[in-house]
């Protein structure tokens, strides 16, 4: 079988800004798969994708793309990285024949025949300003900017944040069209986990600058589960299946990271399937709770 | 690198309609100046403060003031060629920063491309400033070629090191403080040729203020002929300076990431 090689790869990468602290994040994210990035506002996901991108410097910890180590002087392996954020950064006068006029200077691979192409296919006007542009037609500008440099790789911080839901699916739709090839690989951020479970195969789940889970999304889901049961009862689970407990006035509802076991061990319990959303309220508010912040 | 030169100039898309106007009008309004000198009204109200002469003045000193008019003919199409604020403020606006830190170039790239940019600009101005010296000197005798080629050397190199003094403080600020860079790189341009000239300062503050001796016409048009004739020490300055503020500044873009 060939060896699993990794697109992303993050060794216990920390950056302190005082406040706040990215700490000791370490994950992977293989070829040709759609990782799923998640966490609450806050939580670190758009400083570790600055910090992969090397926009800022990590304090410590390695960082590889495409297998090659993260330092000033790897700007080149951007010309296989399509990157789109939550803010379009190209200035409000520019239309898409300016950017294309740009872009076609500073990328080797720029195809302008797949740009105006993306421009057609996404309804953007080529000669109106980008400025205005709808939030919807801003984001996807960056996707037609990002996909016409031939990128191995697209990067992408909340593209689907404040967009409706036609939107939202449209650009889904797009992404999945460009992980059809093998070797194209997406890292997407995003707190609306119900896009990120149409699309990823793997999820990294950060929260206050920390890794809780990653691994494969399908894993993820069927070993987490939601145990619902009476307020007496819930004292009855072992606690090394219990992520975190709700206990209301009209019972308890458990997250366990074994649903297996816990349908072996608690027969007589309901247990639910629990959505990327319910897991990430989970873990957070444990951590809450941890941290004596929670409620 | 082009691209971003490209981008940078498309920023100053707004400047450059102006630069037109005012090469067009400087154009129109140094010739009708020169002619004016040679044959016209100008050349008359020479020779009249000739005659009359109230305030002393020699012929030279009629040619050095007619100098000085031409001087600025020369020195505005370069001045309005560009100003980086504008570059730095309309990428702060944009968020440009986004953009520039995922496209395949170094820091010390981006950087340089800004610095290719102000000498891309300067010197379509110079050329053009030069045709319209060559013009100039041939319809004249009030200045020669060379002097006014002296003149725009020197224009073109002190308006280079305040772009290139401007670029540092706004790296060293970040963006949104490109008011407190102008006013900074003003004030350091100020000291700098106070301290460099601290002498001369001094002797024609002691002359005039102390001794009450009036101006000395040697002292008062040395820095004309300064400038006329020694441009090249200007152009060297300027090659320093913007070699300096390329090297601090990639120093603290790579520092602090995010400012280009």
């Amino acid at each position: 079988m060939d060896e699993v090689k990794n697109v992303i790869e993050l060794k216990n990468v920390t950056k302190d800004y005082g406040d706040f602290k990215l700490d000791n994040v370490s994950f992977a994210v293989p070829e040709g798969t759609v990782c799923g990035f998640i966490g609450q506002n806050g939580a670190g996901k758009t400083t570790t994708i600055n910090l992969i991108l090397d926009v800022i410097r990590r304090d410590s910890g390695d960082i590889t793309l495409f297998g090659e180590p993260v330092n000033k002087d790897t700007a080149y392996l951007r010309e296989d990285i399509g990157v789109v954020f939550d803010e379009m950064g190209f200035h409000e006068f520019m239309t898409g024949r300016d950017i294309n006029i740009m872009m076609k200077n500073i990328y080797k691979n720029w195809d302008e025949e797949v740009f105006f192409e993306n421009l057609k296919k996404f309804s953007l006007p080529s000669k109106k300003k980008c400025g205005a542009f709808s939030r919807g037609m801003r984001m996807k500008l960056q996707i037609a900017v990002a996909l016409s440099h031939n990128a191995k790789l697209l990067i992408m911080d909340e593209p689907t944040s404040g967009l409706d839901p036609i939107v939202r699916n449209e650009i889904i739709g797009i992404f999945r069209e460009f992980v059809v090839e093998e070797d194209h690989t997406i890292l997407l951020s995003s707190h609306i986990t119900s896009d990120l479970e149409k699309i990823a195969d793997e999820v990294v789940f950060i929260n206050a600058g920390k890794i809780v889970l990653a691994g494969n999304k399908d894993e993820i889901m069927e070993k987490h589960a939601v145990l619902k049961c009476r307020k007496d009862e819930a004292s009855k689970v072992s606690e090394s299946l219990v992520v975190y407990s709700e206990i209301g006035d009209y019972g308890a509802e458990i997250l366990v990271n074994d649903r297996h076991s816990a349908e072996k061990l608690y027969p007589d319990m309901v247990i639910e399937n629990a959505a990327l959303e319910e897991i990430m309220i989970y873990y957070v508010n444990r951590n809450r709770s941890a941290s004596g912040t929670g409620r | 690198m082009k691209g971003l030169i490209i981008k940078d100039i498309m920023c100053l898309r707004k400047q450059l309609t102006l630069f037109f106007f005012v090469l067009f009008g400087t154009v129109v309004i140094s010739i009708m100046f020169v002619l004016s000198a040679k044959y016209g009204n100008i050349a008359l109200i020479g020779r009249q403060m000739l005659e009359i002469n109230e305030n002393e003045m020699s012929q030279i000193d009629i040619i050095n003031l007619a100098n000085i008019v031409m001087m600025l003919f020369m020195i505005l199409p370069i001045a309005c060629v560009g100003d980086m604020v504008n570059v730095f403020i309309a990428d702060g606006k944009a968020g440009f920063i986004k953009i520039s830190s995922i496209i395949p170039l170094t820091v010390s790239k981006r950087l340089l491309a800004r610095f290719l940019t102000i000498f891309t600009l300067f010197g379509i101005g110079t050329a053009i400033d030069v045709i319209l010296a060559f013009i100039l000197s041939l319809l004249t005798d009030i200045c020669s070629f060379g002097e006014m080629f002296g003149v725009i050397i020197t224009s073109a190199s002190v308006i280079s090191i305040y772009s290139a003094i401007l670029i540092f403080f706004c790296i060293l600020l970040g963006y949104g403080r490109e008011v407190y860079a102008q006013v900074l790189t003003i004030l350091s341009m100020i000291v700098s040729f106070s301290l460099i000239n601290f002498k001369s300062i001094k002797d024609i503050w002691i002359r005039i203020f102390i001794n009450e001796q009036g101006f000395d016409r040697d002292t008062f048009w040395k820095p004309l002929y300064f400038i006329k004739e020694k441009g090249y020490i200007f152009l060297i300055t300027a090659c320093a300076v913007c070699i300096l503020s390329y090297i601090c500044s990639l120093k603290i873009a790579e520092r602090k990431r995010g400012v280009i």
